[in-house]
């Protein structure tokens, strides 16, 4: 069997990070487009701790630590502001959202 | 006698200002006097400085002071008063005295009296600043200046269409011929290094011909211009629309010669270049034989004379590009009496008439107007050249030049045109002062102008009678202290005499001809009916040979319509709309990538994807390349590159 | 204070101005007829104390702004930049005696202030970046000016004339800042004085890429062909104060520009450019010349002519010797002079009549004869006629020129022709004729507000016509510094021949003098 080394993380993570950007550029509604955002934001973070432990280097994953932080008030303030959006409006629908047209 | 040089050169100016202040209120009687009486002043200040130069007094040279410096250029007001100048300053100041004068008369009912005054004296300022300065520039100065004298004097009756419109051709066709001049004037400097006339002259002898012709052909350009040669020759007759003693003065007696004086003060470039003189008489020599046969049928009496000048102005050219400076000046003198004779003269059947201008409706004028009918026909005696008045010492003396230069073509030609011009001159005496009455039916009461207007016209008769034989020879002893002293004689006797004679019996017949076919009671106003109206040379003639009409077609209108595509197409259309083009294209770019903008998160995330991307494989060829350059450049320089 | 005139000539009308917002309005005309007399008087004060004799520059000011970028602020003044700074005080001040009653008289003798300032520092600035800021802030006034007082398409046009010499300048101040670093690189040190950088020599190729981005600036402002479009929209639009101060002093930013920078700095480019500015030049005077004739308005045909006369001017320029320096510098004030007044008289019927277009008036010689006198002096003026003001110009600068080609004078002299023919078309049918329109009938002439900018005008017109020495000769001075500053420095063989060491000639030229 083979082992599991630091070319599995990175894929993985180049996986996870596809996924989140597909989801990002398709998704419609504003609560999925967030969760899109958490799948790019973790890929990345998988990628900052592979590497972090294949230098032996633990600035990455402290790193990976503020991602999480930075997302997890990202997403409150995000979700504040959805609530407010759907009581006003009654949908999270992107497509409505066209106020800032140029 | 710096003193007289000023009052000479200053008297006009001062006139001019003075009559100047005036313009403004109605006509004022003293205005014209006191004008008159200031140019009358430059007269006697001329006749002075003449008796001094005659008494072989030194030359009078003034620097009155710098007028441009730069660089190498030196240009001051100079002026000088030598035997050239003097005889043009009496010829000037003369006969604007006359014509001043008369003008009381003429302009009486005019409501511009005071400011025709004030034109009048500006041009006589104008002229003398050219005959007297002593270097190219200043004479540039005047020879502008006669030519705005000249705008405003042609347009006088601004009112008329058909004035300010000669008026705008005049001042356009000589602006033609001074870039030639003014390209001489450039030309003497670069190669002289000055445009004093005596520094200039002296430092031609030491240039190679090529440049002295050049100078010459490009100086010889302004001359033809002011003087009306051909093909610049279209303006002279229609600027008989001035009033005409304006037509006496700058049309016939000053004006016009300038260019023939412009070549005699030059004539120590011209004698270096003998080709380019011979091509200046040739012209000469068919412009006075093709003005003269345009004034053979012309209708208006005014436009005949005008013709006529030009003629004569052909035959000073005609003697100037001959080496025969001091004929071609003598001619002009006496030319400018008995032409600004004929044309006051003129005036005076015109005063008559109301503006009339046709001679066949006049007609046995003689009875009313005697005075000026003897003027006008003594006047044109000696234009025709008869002994013992002014034309014959003059005009012959050109056409033994050229027979003693061996030139006949030129001595056929002038001879030719010595009868034509006996015709033609007496063609409008005829038609005007004899015959049967054909103006009372027409509704005119002729009436002779005032007594003081003869009594002013009288100088000049007697010039035209007297000048040949009592001036010829002080006159010749004068100038060619300067001038080249070529005396032109037949050498043998018998063929001198067989010239004189044949030629004088040639004008002589001319004039009976003209008489015998002009006096007959059958003459009617034409009505463009009868056979020699629509033959061909007489359409030829009275259009002009159909040179103003080939001007109007072919270089006024083209020029006003390449005027108008020029403006409406190129500068609108293709200059000014690239220039909005371009903004234009900006201006596009935004309209349309501002879709970009939706304010649709989703779009928005999309580009910003496709942006990530593009940027990423950016860096990514960029570091490649980079990592394989060497590998690069050597397959480039395989391809050639 | 003579030490610092140069500074309070600058920003004396700046303050005036600031204080100008606080003048009641019914006094804003005589406050500002006041300071523009002041300013004038400066102005003449700084002639007055002028050396004639110095070629250099005088009356130096120094202060560093950025000194490690070598940014100062320089100011100084020669025999080519005094007249037009003098020109500028005495336009700005008979611009606010004669102006009409229009809206916000008050904004507008403000805005007149501030543009002055801006006016007064690009003449006198010795260093790049002033001068290149007050280059890009007169912009703004006039803007102003034609923005809030222009006719009916003024956006337009001032938009049109802001962005466009605003592209120009740009790439000119790319230029500035290679020049700096060419600078930096050969001495180590920077600078943006002028002076400073006459001293460099530059090899022919950056000297030719240089001289190009500096041309693109100068090119739109002057305007040349193919740039000049923006000039006629401009005028058309503008009121009569702008197009007078536009014409009389803006236009000449380009010319002194070319004299100022490009001559001394880029000899070599100069003389390798010659020939294709020479036929650019030559296109301006005889092109424009007659899209003037073909013009209906009679501003549009002064503004064509501007364009036109501009043409005799650069030119001058690069005829690359004194006659052709001193001709074009006196042309640009004889410009100044004449298509100011041009422009005032057309102001002076538009007042009356609210129109334009010359089919709208004719015979108006018989209505208005001390107008028609003005104009037609003006008009013998703007032709080039002998003892004008505009002859010596015109004279001076083709004769320069006649000593590098021949056949391109002979072409650019047709400029006496062309102009002769539509400068007479158009005052033939303004003022030539019988009054055929009623309205024309009982037009007032001339009023005593407009005469006192208009016989002044008329005055300096013949005076420097028959006696251009006490201008001519200062002029001429720092003409031959440019010269031989330019011969000094040029490298190519043919430079060398084409710009005549003037120090030589000097010498011949005392000598000929003694000859008299």
């Amino acid at each position: 069997m083979m082992e599991i080394g630091l070319n599995h993380y990175l894929v993985l993570s180049t996986i996870l990070f596809t996924i989140g950007l597909v989801g990002v550029m398709r998704r419609k509604n504003l609560l999925l487009l967030f969760f899109a955002t958490e799948i790019l934001l973790n890929a990345v973070n998988v990628a900052f701790a592979a590497i972090s432990h294949y230098y032996g280097d633990l600035t990455g994953q402290m790193f990976a630590f503020f991602v999480i932080a930075i997302a997890a008030s990202e997403l409150a303030v995000g979700l504040g502001l959805l609530i407010l959006w759907h009581k006003r409006h009654g949908s999270i629908d992107l497509d409505t959202m066209t106020s800032m047209r140029g | 006698m710096e003193k007289y040089l000023y009052i000479a050169l200053f008297a006009p100016l001062v006139s001019s200002l003075f009559a100047a202040l005036f313009t403004a209120t109605p006509k004022k009687q003293f205005v014209g006097i006191v004008a008159s009486l200031l140019i009358f002043s430059a007269f006697v200040a001329s006749t002075i400085l003449l008796t001094h130069v005659l008494g072989g007094g030194e030359i009078v040279h003034v620097e009155l002071m710098t007028w441009m410096e730069t660089g190498n250029l030196y240009i001051p007001f100079g002026f000088v008063v030598d035997e050239i100048s003097i005889t043009m300053m009496m010829v000037v100041t003369l006969v604007s005295t006359i014509v001043h004068i008369y003008s009381i008369g003429y302009m009486d009912h005019d409501t511009g009296f005071n400011r025709f005054f004030s034109y009048l004296s500006a041009f006589v300022f104008s002229m003398m600043i050219l005959v007297m300065s002593d270097n190219f520039a200043g004479l540039f100065i005047g020879w502008e200046g006669v030519g705005l004298c000249s705008w405003l004097l042609i347009g006088f009756w601004y009112h008329k269409e058909s004035a300010t419109w000669a008026a705008n051709e005049a001042f356009i066709m000589n602006r033609v011929a001074d870039l030639g001049m003014l390209i001489g004037i450039f030309l003497v400097f670069w190669n002289t290094g000055t445009l004093q006339y005596d520094g200039a002259f002296a430092a031609m002898a030491n240039l190679d011909t090529e440049t002295l012709t050049w100078i010459g052909i490009f100086l010889f350009i302004g001359a033809m211009g002011k003087s009306a040669q051909f093909p610049l020759h279209t303006w002279l007759a229609d600027a008989m629309e001035g009033p005409t003693p304006v037509s006496a003065l700058i049309h016939a007696a000053t004006m016009v010669t300038a260019g023939v004086y412009l070549v005699v003060r030059s004539n120590e470039l011209y004698a270096l270049i003998p080709n380019v003189g011979l091509f200046i008489a040739s012209l000469g020599a068919f412009v006075a034989i093709f003005a003269a046969t345009m004034a053979l049928v012309n209708r208006d009496i005014k436009r005949v004379i005008a013709y006529s000048t030009l003629s004569q102005l052909g035959y000073m050219f005609a003697a100037a590009g001959l080496g025969a400076y001091w004929v071609a000046l003598f001619h002009l003198m006496a030319h400018a009496f008995f032409k600004a004779l004929l044309f006051l003269g003129g005036g005076n059947v015109m005063h008559a008439l109301s503006n009339e201008l046709d001679p066949f409706k006049m007609g046995g004028l003689g009875k009313t107007m005697k005075g000026t009918m003897i003027m006008m026909t003594l006047a044109s005696v000696a234009l025709a050249g008869i002994f013992p008045l002014a034309g014959f010492f003059s005009k012959d003396l050109i056409l033994e030049v050229a027979f003693v230069d061996h030139h006949f073509i030129i001595y056929t030609v002038l001879l030719l045109t010595a009868g034509l011009t006996a015709f033609y001159s007496f063609r409008i005496i005829a038609l005007i002062f004899h015959g049967e009455d054909r103006h009372t039916a027409l509704g005119f009461h002729p009436h002779e102008a005032y007594k003081f207007m003869l009594v002013a016209m009288s100088p000049l008769l007697i010039l035209a009678i007297i000048a040949g034989f009592t001036f010829k020879m002080p006159y010749f002893e004068m100038v060619t202290q300067l001038l080249p002293a070529t005396e032109y004689h037949v050498h043998s006797q018998v063929a001198y005499w067989i010239m004189t004679i044949g030629t004088q019996l040639f004008v002589i017949a001319s004039i009976f001809f003209a008489y015998k076919k002009y006096m007959s009671p059958s003459i009617k106003v034409p009505d463009g009916t009868s056979k020699m109206e629509n033959s061909f040379a007489y359409k030829l003639l009275i259009n002009q040979y159909y040179i103003p009409y080939f001007y109007e077609e072919y270089l006024v209108k083209p020029y006003r319509e390449l005027s108008t595509i020029l403006w409406e197409k190129v500068d609108q259309k293709i200059v000014d709309a690239t220039v909005d083009g371009i903004a234009g294209l900006i201006h596009a770019t935004g309209e349309n990538t501002r879709d970009m903008q939706s304010g649709n998160l989703s779009t928005m995330l999309k580009w910003m994807v496709a942006g990530t991307i593009v940027l990423l494989s950016l860096a990514v060829v960029f570091g490649l390349s980079v990592r394989y350059s060497g590998e690069i450049t050597t397959i480039l320089s395989g391809l050639g590159v | 204070m003579l030490d610092h005139i140069l500074s309070i000539l600058i920003f004396f009308p700046m303050v005036a101005g600031i204080f100008g917002f606080m003048v009641h309005k019914d006094s804003m005309r005589a406050y500002g007829v006041a300071v523009g007399v002041i300013e004038f008087s400066l102005s003449l004060w700084l002639w007055f104390a002028f050396d004639n004799n110095v070629s250099g520059m005088q009356f130096m000011e120094h202060l560093p702004l950025v000194p490690a970028f070598g940014i100062n602020y320089i100011l100084g003044v020669d025999g080519i930049s005094l007249f037009i700074i003098i020109l500028a005080a005495f336009f700005t001040m008979i611009g606010i005696a004669s102006l009409p009653d229009t809206k916000d008289v008050k904004n507008m003798i403000i805005t007149l202030l501030f543009l002055q300032m801006t006016m007064i520092g690009v003449f006198a600035a010795l260093d790049a970046i002033v001068f290149y800021v007050f280059w890009e802030l007169s912009l703004v006034p006039m803007l102003y000016i034609i923005g809030a007082w222009g006719g009916p398409r003024r956006i337009y046009a001032s938009i049109k004339f802001f962005l466009y010499t605003f592209t120009g300048s740009l790439v000119m101040l790319v230029g500035m800042l290679f020049m700096a670093y060419f600078f930096y690189q050969a001495t180590g040190t920077w600078s943006f004085a002028i002076l400073d950088w006459y001293r460099l020599i530059l090899p022919e190729s950056f000297q030719l890429w240089l001289f190009a981005a500096f041309f693109v600036g100068f090119a739109i402002k002057v305007p040349m062909f193919p740039f000049h479009t923006w000039l006629p929209y401009a005028h058309g639009q503008a009121p009569t104060i702008g197009s007078v101060i536009l014409a009389a002093i803006l236009l000449k930013m380009g010319t002194y520009a070319f004299i100022r920078f490009s001559l001394p700095l880029f000899p070599d480019a100069s003389v390798y450019f010659m020939y294709p500015i020479a036929i650019i030049a030559i296109i301006m005077i005889i092109y424009t010349a007659m899209v003037a004739y073909a013009q209906k308005d009679v501003k549009q045909v002064v503004a064509y002519s501007s364009v036109s006369h501009m043409g005799v001017i650069v030119l001058g320029t690069f005829a690359l010797n004194v006659e052709g320096i001193s001709g074009s510098v006196f042309l640009m004030l004889a410009h100044g002079v004449v298509s100011g007044a041009l422009f005032l008289l057309v102001g002076v019927i538009y007042e009356r009549r609210h129109t334009k277009m010359m089919d709208q008036f004719g015979g108006l010689a018989k209505v208005m004869p001390r107008y028609a006198t003005i104009f037609g002096l003006m008009m013998m003026a703007s032709v080039g006629m002998p003892l004008t003001i505009n002859f010596v110009g015109e004279f001076l600068s083709l004769l320069g020129f006649y000593q590098q080609s021949h056949i391109l004078t002979l072409l650019a002299g047709i400029a006496i022709i062309v102009g002769a023919i539509y400068m007479l078309a158009a005052y033939k049918k303004m003022f030539f004729g019988e009054v055929t329109i009623e309205e024309n009938r009982n037009l007032p002439d001339v009023n005593k507000r407009e005469l006192l900018a208009l016989i002044p005008l008329a005055m300096i017109t013949i005076w420097l016509g028959i006696y251009p020495k006490p201008v001519l000769g200062p002029i001429n001075n720092s003409a031959e510094a440019v010269v031989q500053l330019m011969h000094n420095k040029a490298t190519s063989e043919e430079a060398k021949l084409r710009i005549p060491n003037v120090s030589g000639v000097v010498i011949s030229k005392t000598s000929m003098k003694e000859g008299h």
